[in-house]
C-alpha cells in the first residue's frame, strides 16, 4: 500500500502542475511544477521536503514494525505541512512580481499530494492500532500546522485563502445558515420519521405502500423535488399568514427543510423497523412477565435495544443532509451552496472549492462524531439486556 | 414529582404561544425584503438596494442572490419578497409582448412596464438607471482584426460566407425569440448547432472565459452591456447597429402595499440608480468578477464615494 502511495506521489510531484499563476480571477493559469516551486523556497525547507520525501520511499522497503509505522506518520504528516509552505512561498513570491489582478492557486499535483500524504498516515494509523482518541489526535496535530500557517498568513496569497479573505462575513453567515439547514431539517425528520416507524412496525399491512412511496421520493432528483415544493408551499403560506409570519414560504428556508426531511424520511424509517425487529421476543416475553405495560414495554425494553439502529439511521440521515443542503441554495435557502454556486455561474474555481471543503469537512466530522457517540454511550449491537431487566435477573 | 398531563398541556401551549408572538411582527413594522437575481449584477444592484435603503432608516432583511430571473420574479409577485432589482426589458418577456417596438426605447419601454405591472400586479418600477444591459456578442479581439469585425453587420456578412466562428452562450440566448434569433433575422446569419456551445447559467464571465480560453474551439461569447471582464479578458463587443435589442435599463421594483408603508424608498433609490451608467456598472461588475472584491464592499464603497451614504 505505500509502496502504490509513495509511487503514485513520486509520479503527481513530477507529472501534474503543483500550484498555477493565471493574470486574473476568471481565466485558467499557467501550471507551476514542484520543481520550480521549491526553487522560491528557502533551502532549508526544501532540503528537509526532499529528506522526508527519500525516507517514505525508503520505508516502502523496510520491514513494517510498530516503529516504522509511527515514522511513517509522522512523516507524512510533516510533509503535508511542507507541502503547504512550498505552495504559500511560491504564491508569495509569485504576487509580489506581478499585478494585482494577479492570482495564484493550488494545482492538481497539491492537492494529489495532500490526498496522497493523507492516505499514507491513515493507513499508518490504522496499521499501529491505536485507540480512537489517539488517533484524532494524531490527525488534530498533523492538521494543526496548517491552522497556523493560515493564521500566521503564510498562505495568504494562495487564492483559496484571498477568496476567503474578501468574503469572511459571507462565509460565517453562509457556514451558520448551512448549519441551521441542517439542524431543522434532523429535528423534523426525528418528529416525523421516529413515530412513522415506530407505527409501521406495529402495523405490518402499512409497511409495504409506505416504503414504496418512501423509496420513489428518494430517486427524485434533490433540484427538481425543491422546484415542485416551490408551488405548494408557496399557496400554504398565501392562505394562512400566520404560517408565513413564521418564515414559511415558497423560497427559502422552508422548501429547503422539507425536501431534506423527505429525504431523510427513508434511511430512519429503515432503521427504526430494522432495530425494532431486532428486539428478540424472549425479551418483550420476560418484560411482560414480569407487569410491564405495553407502554413501559415499548420505552424501556425495545427502545434501548434498538437504538444503535436508530442512531446508524441518523448518521446517515445527517452525512446526506449535510450533502443536499448545498443543492438548497437554488432556490434560495442559503448555506455554504449559495457560494458554491456563485463561483459555478461566476467562473471563479476558488469559490466553489471554498463552498465545497467546508461541506466536506462537515460531513467527515459528523461521521466521526457519530460513531463516537455510537462507541460510548449507544452501543454498536443490539447488545445486552437493558438495565431494568439486567436488575430483576440478579 | 412528575409532571401532570395539565400542566404540560398548559406549558405547551404557553411555548407555542410565545413563539407566534414572537414571529408575528405584532409589535413593529416588518422589514423589507430585498431579492436580487443570482448573478454578479443582481448581487452589486441588489447590495446597492439593501444599503442604501438601510442608511436611509428602512428596516430590511437581506434575501440576495435568490436564484434565477423566474425564481425572483415570482417571489416577488406572490409576495415573499417586497423588492428587487429588474430589467425593463424584460416586461417583453413577462407580459409576453416581444413583437412590439417600443421596448427598443428606453422610456417608453419603461412607462409601458410599469403601467402593465401596476395594472396586473400591483408592483411599482422606480426610477430607472440610464445603463443599458442588454445582449451582445463578443468576439476575440484577435478575430475581429483579423477580419476588419466593428459591428454586427460586418460579423454577420463574415460569418455567413465562411468565416469560422463558435458562440458560447447560454441556452436562454439561443431560444429567446428576442435574442440570437433576432440578431440573425436582423443582420442576415444563421448559426448552425455546431457553431454553438450552449451552457446551463446565463452568467456571461464563463461565456466570456471560454472565448478568451478558445475552450472547445470558442472564439466567441454571449456578453451583456455592462459586463466587467470583456475588455481585461481580450474581447470585442460588436455594435448593435440596427438596435435590434430592446433596451434593459436596471430599475427597482417594489409592492405597490410595502411602497405605502415605507413611501421614502422611491426617493433613496432615485439618485443612486440615476447614476448607474453602463461606464460605471462595467467597473462595478470588473471589481467584483475580475477583483474577486465582495459585493457587500464594492456596493458600500461605492455608495460612500458618491455620497448617497455617509
Amino acid at each position: 500500500m505505500l509502496a502504490l502511495l509513495v509511487a503514485t506521489g513520486f509520479g503527481a510531484a513530477l507529472g501534474l502542475a503543483f500550484v498555477s499563476h493565471a493574470p486574473n480571477r476568471l481565466v485558467s493559469g499557467a501550471g507551476v511544477s514542484l520543481v520550480q516551486a521549491l526553487g522560491s523556497a528557502p533551502g532549508v525547507l526544501t532540503a528537509a521536503l526532499l529528506l522526508t520525501a527519500v525516507w517514505l520511499a525508503a520505508a516502502v522497503f523496510t520491514r513494517p514494525t510498530a516503529r516504522s509505522h509511527v515514522l511513517v506518520a509522522l512523516a507524512s504528516a510533516l510533509l503535508i505541512a511542507m507541502l503547504a509552505a512550498a505552495a504559500g512561498t511560491h504564491a508569495a513570491r509569485l504576487a509580489a512580481g506581478s499585478a494585482p489582478l494577479a492570482r495564484t492557486a493550488l494545482g492538481a499535483g497539491f492537492w494529489a499530494l495532500l490526498l496522497l500524504c493523507a492516505l499514507a498516515l491513515g493507513d499508518a494509523l490504522a496499521a499501529m492500532r491505536w485507540p480512537n482518541w489517539a488517533q484524532a489526535l494524531a490527525w488534530a496535530a498533523a492538521a494543526a500546522p496548517l491552522g497556523a500557517m493560515l493564521a500566521f498568513g503564510v498562505l495568504d496569497d494562495v487564492s483559496l485563502v484571498k477568496e476567503y479573505t474578501t468574503r469572511r462575513e459571507v462565509f460565517g453567515a453562509a457556514l451558520v445558515r448551512h448549519l441551521e439547514i441542517v439542524a431543522a431539517s434532523l429535528a423534523a425528520t426525528l418528529l416525523v420519521g421516529v413515530p412513522l416507524g415506530a407505527a409501521l412496525h406495529r402495523h405490518e399491512r402499512l409497511s409495504r405502500p409506505v416504503f414504496a412511496v418512501l423509496n420513489v421520493l428518494q430517486t427524485v432528483p434533490s433540484i427538481a423535488l425543491f422546484g415542485l415544493l416551490m408551488a405548494p408551499l408557496a399557496a400554504v403560506a398565501a392562505a394562512l399568514p400566520l404560517l408565513a409570519r413564521l418564515g414559511v414560504s415558497g423560497v427559502g428556508l422552508a422548501p429547503a427543510v422539507v425536501a431534506l426531511t423527505m429525504y431523510s424520511l427513508l434511511p430512519i424509517v429503515r432503521s427504526i423497523d430494522a432495530g425494532l425487529r431486532q428486539v428478540p421476543a424472549a425479551a418483550l416475553d420476560a418484560a411482560t412477565g414480569m407487569g410491564f405495560t405495553p407502554r413501559q414495554r415499548f420505552w424501556r425494553v425495545a427502545v434501548p435495544i434498538a437504538l444503535p439502529a436508530l442512531w446508524a439511521g441518523l448518521r446517515v440521515c445527517t452525512v446526506q443532509a449535510i450533502g443536499l443542503a448545498v443543492v438548497a441554495a437554488l432556490i434560495g435557502a442559503g448555506g455554504l451552496g449559495a457560494i458554491v454556486f456563485q463561483g459555478l455561474l461566476g467562473s471563479a474555481l476558488d469559490l466553489v472549492l471554498l463552498g465545497v471543503l467546508p461541506v466536506v469537512g462537515l460531513a467527515v466530522l459528523a461521521d466521526a462524531a457519530f460513531s463516537v457517540v455510537a462507541r460510548l454511550w449507544v452501543g454498536t449491537q443490539p447488545g445486552a439486556l437493558p438495565g431494568a431487566l439486567q436488575e430483576s435477573q440478579r | 414529582m412528575p409532571m401532570t398531563r395539565s400542566k404540560l398541556i398548559r406549558a405547551v401551549a404557553a411555548v407555542s404561544l410565545l413563539l407566534l408572538f414572537a414571529g408575528s411582527n405584532v409589535f413593529g413594522q416588518a422589514a423589507v425584503r430585498v431579492g436580487s437575481k443570482i448573478d454578479t449584477e443582481g448581487a452589486l444592484l441588489g447590495q446597492l438596494i439593501l444599503q442604501t435603503l438601510e442608511a436611509n432608516g428602512v428596516k430590511t432583511e437581506n434575501r440576495l442572490q435568490l436564484g434565477a430571473t423566474k425564481i425572483v420574479r415570482t417571489a416577488l409577485v406572490a409576495g415573499e419578497i417586497d423588492i428587487y432589482p429588474e430589467y425593463t426589458g424584460n416586461g417583453a418577456f413577462f407580459f409576453a409582448d416581444e413583437k412590439n417596438p417600443v421596448w427598443k426605447n428606453a422610456q417608453a419601454g419603461f412607462e409601458r412596464v410599469r403601467g402593465l405591472d401596476a395594472e396586473k400586479n400591483r408592483l411599482v418600477w422606480l426610477q430607472p438607471s440610464p445603463a443599458n444591459n442588454t445582449w451582445a456578442i463578443a468576439i476575440r479581439r484577435d478575430v475581429a482584426s483579423a477580419n476588419k469585425l466593428r459591428t454586427l453587420a460586418d460579423f454577420g456578412k463574415w460569418v455567413s460566407t465562411g468565416g469560422k466562428f463558435k458562440l458560447a452562450a447560454s441556452a436562454e440566448f439561443v431560444e429567446r425569440p428576442d435574442a440570437l434569433p433576432a440578431f440573425q433575422a436582423a443582420y442576415g446569419f444563421k448559426l448552425t448547432q455546431a457553431q454553438i456551445v450552449t451552457l446551463a447559467g446565463g452568467d456571461t464571465a464563463v461565456t466570456v472565459r471560454a472565448a478568451a480560453e478558445q475552450t472547445s474551439g470558442v472564439n466567441g461569447a454571449m456578453a451583456y452591456g455592462t459586463d466587467g471582464p470583456v475588455a481585461a479578458l481580450g474581447l470585442v463587443i460588436l455594435d448593435d447597429t440596427q438596435h435590434v435589442q430592446p433596451i434593459y435599463a436596471p430599475a427597482p421594483v417594489v409592492r405597490s402595499e410595502v411602497l405605502a408603508r415605507w413611501p421614502k424608498i422611491r426617493d433613496a433609490l432615485a439618485p443612486v440608480f440615476s447614476s448607474l451608467d453602463t461606464a460605471t456598472l462595467q467597473t462595478l461588475n470588473a471589481r467584483i468578477a475580475l477583483e474577486g472584491q465582495d459585493a457587500k464592499q464594492v456596493a458600500a464603497a461605492y455608495l460612500k464615494a458618491k455620497g448617497f451614504v455617509h
